[in-house]
């Protein structure tokens, strides 16, 4: 097993190199056109972008960029997003709040979800399941930001319950900064309930009328016994790893509901990157979720064999 | 499962590391925050922890849906970070409302008095001669100047900021400040670019005789290469065509002719030019180098060198020049060199290179370079010769001698202002704003809840908020400065080739018939436009808006001139309606007539540029209109809703016409800020809501942004073949458009009288020809306008909200103090103090009614 997870390691780094390096490649084959502004001295533009190496080759920029960035962690200041801030401060510094958020959607939606597809599955074909489905397939149908709307709208404007954006300062575990994400968490909670709780009731209502689970009922366990020990361990298989990813996926922040509630992460910095070629945001911000993804797919992979003890990874 | 235990800590120690790694803690510059305010909901009162006023505090509550992320003095590039600025310093002078409350006027604030003219003492120095007046002038700065820590500011700080700012290893993004536009401090551009190698056009744009080089003038090197006597290097640029297109390499060129570059059989282009580039695309001139670019040319302008001479004599050996450059290392140089010093601690002196008087040195005046150096050095740092700053990134890099300091600020999310108690401008009446509180809240929908909650000051209505608040006592309209046009680019060789890439039957050209393009503009219903695009906005008729000063000294509106008046009504063809007995008894009537819509000329105009289209060849009785608009993204509803306007509009107005089911439309809604360069790359053939800003004072200077290829969106019109005859003192002289652009920008130009003779004219600021300098100006309003390539549709407006709390100083906008002073807050009063406005929110259940 542990050779299996080096042996995936290593390819990871091989496939993180090759995706950082089209990255680079293709960034810097954007045109970068010549700000035209009315009455500016330009030569003071272009002899900056001179002094930043914009004009050598790409390959040699990219060995450059490898060598301050890798080996000695300096992955340069912003040039275009935060000017002349250093690109790692600002990401990190934005991150917590992102986490934050989705750190508090994920302990309201997973409990939630599970106990609702549970709960669905086991009352399946009842007026409880019919309920929950319905609901599922609305929450599901409905894009999140139509929540966030309605959130904001309904809770934080006309009933007041809530402030309409979240608060300022860095203060994360104050009782009013909680109450200032709780239109955000919920707005991005919903879409997690009803796909947690889909998945859930789909697996395990196959998992409940399987033949072993009719063998564990007449070996003589009662169906509460045989829906906890077998059924739920067995549905648990596609499920977990999708709570997994999820989890993963709180790091890369959500743009809407960022925007709409007033919290400074990181949600829209990838594409803001891109859009105002920030070469440095744009290459840190790469390698960060390129390697957070990797190695993601290795965490879920490896997560089945302990769901699922008959799932071997790497093993003749 | 112990194993397996094992791996798993492993990636998930890899996945989670991943996320702390980097992180010590520390708080990082630029995103400071250590805001210990409330929740939003929570009412002002309760936020303010700042300077206290007989025990109350008035706390100004602001929303921005951008934020500002460099404030730099040195540095600063946009309104955002303008704007914040801005509390934070005080320029020499700035715009104040006059007695009268209707107009603005000069007042000095961190000077104590208007500038002294001392270039007689200097005579001798920096470049200043006997006889010479208005280019050294002594400021005296005020006594009581201060930090926000007390510490007083002198003359000296002045120097060592502009000395920071002219860095030449910094290459600070507002180092042109100092030198480009009106203020030329003698030898700030010398010492900004000492020891660095930079590369200027060998000829400038008005193509003045005198700055052509004859062949035997160039000193060849010991390597072969041209020179200039002074040292400076000849340099073609392949990525350029220098004056001819600066935006187009010479690729482009190649491509759509290569006939151009073949000489005697080979290609110069790519046997000669690309092989000898350097990195950045430059090739060093050589005899050869040379022979290939005069053939080019020959072959460009004439289909042969000898052709060309034959036609142009010594000018067929001189083009070459304007697609050149010269390169040179400027030489190192102290900064005592530099025209700016103090003669004691309240006494700076500024000298120029140019004379500069009255309004615009004044105006000049009004931004501010000065930072506090101790704190900016700590900012600074190089790193393998990449210079960087965070001074002006955070709270803590941040110093104000401004009316505000900046208490806090966290990226993207809040920034808190308190007065600064050192501000010399703190009196009865001024600055009652003890705090202000900035937000960046993105959505209009929420800064629109939070102002119906009381927690901001003012709304800007969008276009969707209208309908319900337009009428309100709370609203207040603003008008802009800027127009906003269609802007076309009818190249044909361009069009010709898109038209050809887009398919069989597709058809483009026909936008370089004038007459199509005037159709365009009259079959366009501009007010209806605004509706569905800006509601905010009024139709746009010239190149002008009536906010663009004439005249700086008394305040005159360019339009509320006769003259400028007459370019109105004679572009839109009414000047033969206006007089005794006819439809209009005088110029304002018949202005006021002007809708820009008129479908019935429209139709005609369509038929006539169809016929028009066919008799030259550049339209088959088969062929499709299609014309591509180019839009910066596809979720702006403005962009949206205008071009379903334009489709739906056209698509109408074409009906019984000849062109009827042949006018079509694409769009292009990926082009991000680049979509100004798009139109001037032919990727698209149409523009709308673009435009110029930001010279309101100077529309002789504006008028650059229109007929020089700097600026142009329609880089095929070429301003310098285009002629326009003036009348200047009872004599008709012509010269070219561009010609006289330069003129009223002070630079001599050849004019010609209708019997040939010439005479060297010029006709800048200090001239003293104010009158003739006005008539050139409206006649190259005219000559743009007659173009029809930039097509006015909209002038720039906007409508906001006062929040209850608060009350304006004046009812009516006056441009430059706006209504309430510098920077919004100087005569900001309020009706209620912060604890009031808390109980007056409860009172009302904890929303405002606006309605």
């Amino acid at each position: 097993m542990v050779k299996y997870v080096l042996k995936r390691i290593a390819l990871m780094i091989f496939v993180f190199f090759v995706i950082l390096t089209m990255c680079f490649v293709l960034v810097k084959l954007l045109p970068l056109v010549d700000p035209v502004q009315f009455g500016k001295d330009m030569n003071l533009i272009k002899m900056r972008r001179e002094a930043l190496g914009y004009n050598k080759p790409i390959l040699v920029q990219y060995g450059i960029f490898l060598k301050r960035s890798l080996l000695n962690n300096d992955w340069g200041i912003s040039e275009a997003l935060y000017r002349g801030q250093d690109v790692w401060q600002v990401f990190v510094s934005k991150m917590p709040a992102t986490l934050m958020v989705n750190l508090y959607s994920l302990i309201f939606s997973v409990p939630l979800g599970l106990f609702l597809g549970i709960y669905s599955a086991l009352k399946k074909n009842k007026w409880q399941d019919y309920v929950i489905s319905t609901l599922i397939m609305l929450f599901i149908s409905v894009p999140s930001y139509v929540y966030a709307l309605l959130v904001q709208y309904l809770l934080c404007f006309k009933l007041k319950l809530f402030p309409l954006q979240m608060n300022s300062g860095t203060d994360y575990f104050t009782w009013s900064m909680f109450l200032s994400v709780i239109p955000a968490v919920l707005s991005l909670g919903f879409g997690s309930i009803a796909s947690l709780a889909r998945y859930t009731r789909a697996e395990l209502s196959e998992v409940l009328t399987s033949d072993f689970m009719l063998l564990a009922r007449t070996k003589g366990l009662t169906r509460a016994q045989a829906t906890v020990r077998h059924a739920l361990r067995n549905s648990m298989v596609p499920v977990f790893p999708m709570i997994l990813g999820e989890f993963i996926g709180i790091l890369s922040g959500s743009l809407i509901i960022e925007k709409l509630f007033g919290i400074p992460g990181i949600g829209q910095l990838y594409v803001n990157s891109i859009t105002s070629l920030d070469y440095n945001f744009f290459m840190l911000l790469s390698a960060f979720y390129t390697l957070i993804g990797l190695a993601a797919g290795i965490v879920v992979d490896i997560s089945y064999g302990f769901i699922d003890p008959r799932i071997r990874m790497g093993e003749r | 499962m112990k194993k397996r235990v094992v791996s798993l800590l492993l990636a998930l120690s890899m996945v989670f590391g991943l996320a702390a790694c980097g992180g010590n803690g520390d708080t990082p510059s630029g995103s400071e925050s250590g805001n210990e305010s409330g929740t939003e909901g929570d009412t002002d009162a309760d936020n303010q922890g700042g300077t206290e006023n007989g025990g109350a505090t008035y706390t100004l509550n602001l929303a921005q849906s951008t934020f500002p992320t460099n404030w730099n003095p040195h540095e600063q590039q946009t309104s955002t970070d303008a704007d914040l600025t801005y509390y934070l310093q005080e320029p020499f002078y700035n715009l104040d409302f006059n007695d009268t409350m209707d107009g603005y006027e000069m007042v000095p604030m961190a000077a104590a008095a208007e500038p002294v003219d001392v270039t007689a003492d200097y005579v001798g120095k920096y470049g200043i001669q006997e006889g010479d007046t208005a280019k050294a002038w002594k400021i005296q700065i005020r006594d009581d100047l201060k930090w926000q820590d007390g510490t007083p500011i002198t003359a000296e700080d002045y120097v060592i900021s502009a000395k920071l700012l002219l860095n030449p290893v910094a290459h600070h993004y507002r180092a042109d400040s100092l030198y480009q536009g009106n203020l030329v401090i003698y030898n700030a551009k010398n010492y900004a670019y000492s020891g660095q190698y930079a590369q200027t056009p060998m000829i400038s744009e008005n193509f003045g005789d005198d700055e052509y080089v004859d062949h035997d003038d160039f000193v060849v090197n010991e390597e072969g290469y041209f020179t200039t006597e002074d040292g400076k290097d000849v340099l073609l640029k392949i990525d350029s065509m220098g004056n001819w297109d600066p935006d187009n390499g010479m690729d482009v060129y190649h491509d759509a002719y290569p006939d151009w570059f073949q000489v005697d059989g080979v290609d110069v282009y790519t046997d000669l030019f690309t092989p000898n580039a350097d990195a950045d695309g430059y090739v060093k001139v050589n005899e050869e180098v040379y022979q290939a670019l005069l053939n080019v040319v020959g072959n460009a302008q004439a289909g042969g060198l000898d052709a060309y001479v034959e036609a142009k004599g010594d000018y067929a050996y001189h083009e070459w020049e304007e697609i050149c450059y010269y390169g040179e290392t400027y030489p190192e140089m102290d900064f005592s060199e530099v025209g700016i010093f103090s003669v004691s601690d309240t006494e700076l002196v500024l000298a120029l290179e140019n004379p500069l008087e009255g309004f615009y040195l004044l105006y000049s005046l009004t931004d501010s370079w000065l930072v506090k150096a101790d704190l900016y050095e700590q900012c600074e740092t190089v790193t393998d010769g990449v210079y960087n700053n965070t001074y002006g990134t955070s709270a803590e890099t941040s110093f104000s001698f401004g009316p505000y300091k900046l208490v806090s600020f966290q990226a993207d999310k809040q920034i808190q202002l308190e007065r600064n108690e050192y501000y010399h401008g703190i009196q009865d009446g001024q600055y009652q704003t003890t705090n202000i509180q900035i937000d960046c809240v993105e959505e209009a929908a929420t800064r629109l809840e939070m102002f119906l909650n009381g927690q901001l000051d003012s709304y800007g209505l969008s276009a969707e908020d209208m309908e319900t608040y337009q009428t309100s006592d709370y609203t207040y309209f603003t008008p802009g400065d800027s127009v906003w046009f269609m802007a076309l680019n009818p190249g044909l060789d361009a069009l010709k080739a898109q038209q050809e890439a887009a398919g069989e039957n597709i058809n483009k050209t026909i936008l370089t018939v004038k007459e199509f393009r005037m159709a365009l503009s009259f079959a366009l219903d501009r007010q209806a436009f605004a509706l569905a695009t800006l509601p905010t906005q009024s139709p746009g008729f010239a190149l002008f808006s009536d906010l663009i000063i004439s005249n700086p000294e008394t305040g005159e509106s360019y339009r509320s001139t006769d003259e400028a008046k007459q370019v109105l009504v004679n572009f839109w063809g009414l000047a033969d309606e206006v007089g005794d007995g006819k439809m209009y008894a005088t110029l304002d009537d018949a202005i006021d007539s002007i809708t820009g819509y008129n479908l019935e000329m429209a139709k005609e105009y369509f038929n006539r540029a169809y016929d028009i289209a066919i008799e030259q060849g550049l339209m088959d009785e088969d062929d499709v209109i299609q014309i591509k608009i180019g839009m910066p993204n596809s979720t702006s509803s403005v962009y949206n809703n205008g071009y379903e306007f334009m489709v739906n509009n056209y698509t109408e107005a074409v009906k019984g016409t000849k062109l009827e089911g042949k006018l079509t439309f694409t769009k292009d809604d990926t082009l991000g800020n680049g979509f100004a360069d798009a139109l001037k790359a032919n990727q698209v053939d149409m523009l709308f809501y673009v435009g110029w800003t930001g010279s309101a004072l100077d529309p002789y200077g504006l008028m650059e942004a229109y007929t020089t290829n700097s600026y142009q969106y329609d880089s095929n019109w070429d301003t310098s073949k285009t002629s326009m005859t003036v009348n200047l003192s009872g004599t008709d002289y012509t010269a070219s458009v561009l010609d006289w652009t330069y003129c009223i920008g002070g630079q001599e130009i050849t004019i010609t009288a209708a019997d040939g003779t010439t005479k060297q004219y010029s006709a800048g600021t200090s001239d003293g020809v104010d009158e003739e300098r006005f008539q050139i100006l409206t006649g190259l309003e005219n000559a743009v306008l007659e173009q029809y390539d930039m097509i006015p549709i909209e002038i720039d407006a906007s409508a906001g909200m006062r929040g209850m709390q608060v009350k304006y100083y004046s009812e009516e906008y006056v441009f430059g103090p706006g209504r309430n002073g510098y920077q919004g807050v100087q005569y900001l009063t309020y009706n209620y103090n912060d604890q009031e406005w808390a109980d007056y929110i409860a009172s009302q259940g904890g929303t405002l009614n606006y309605n």
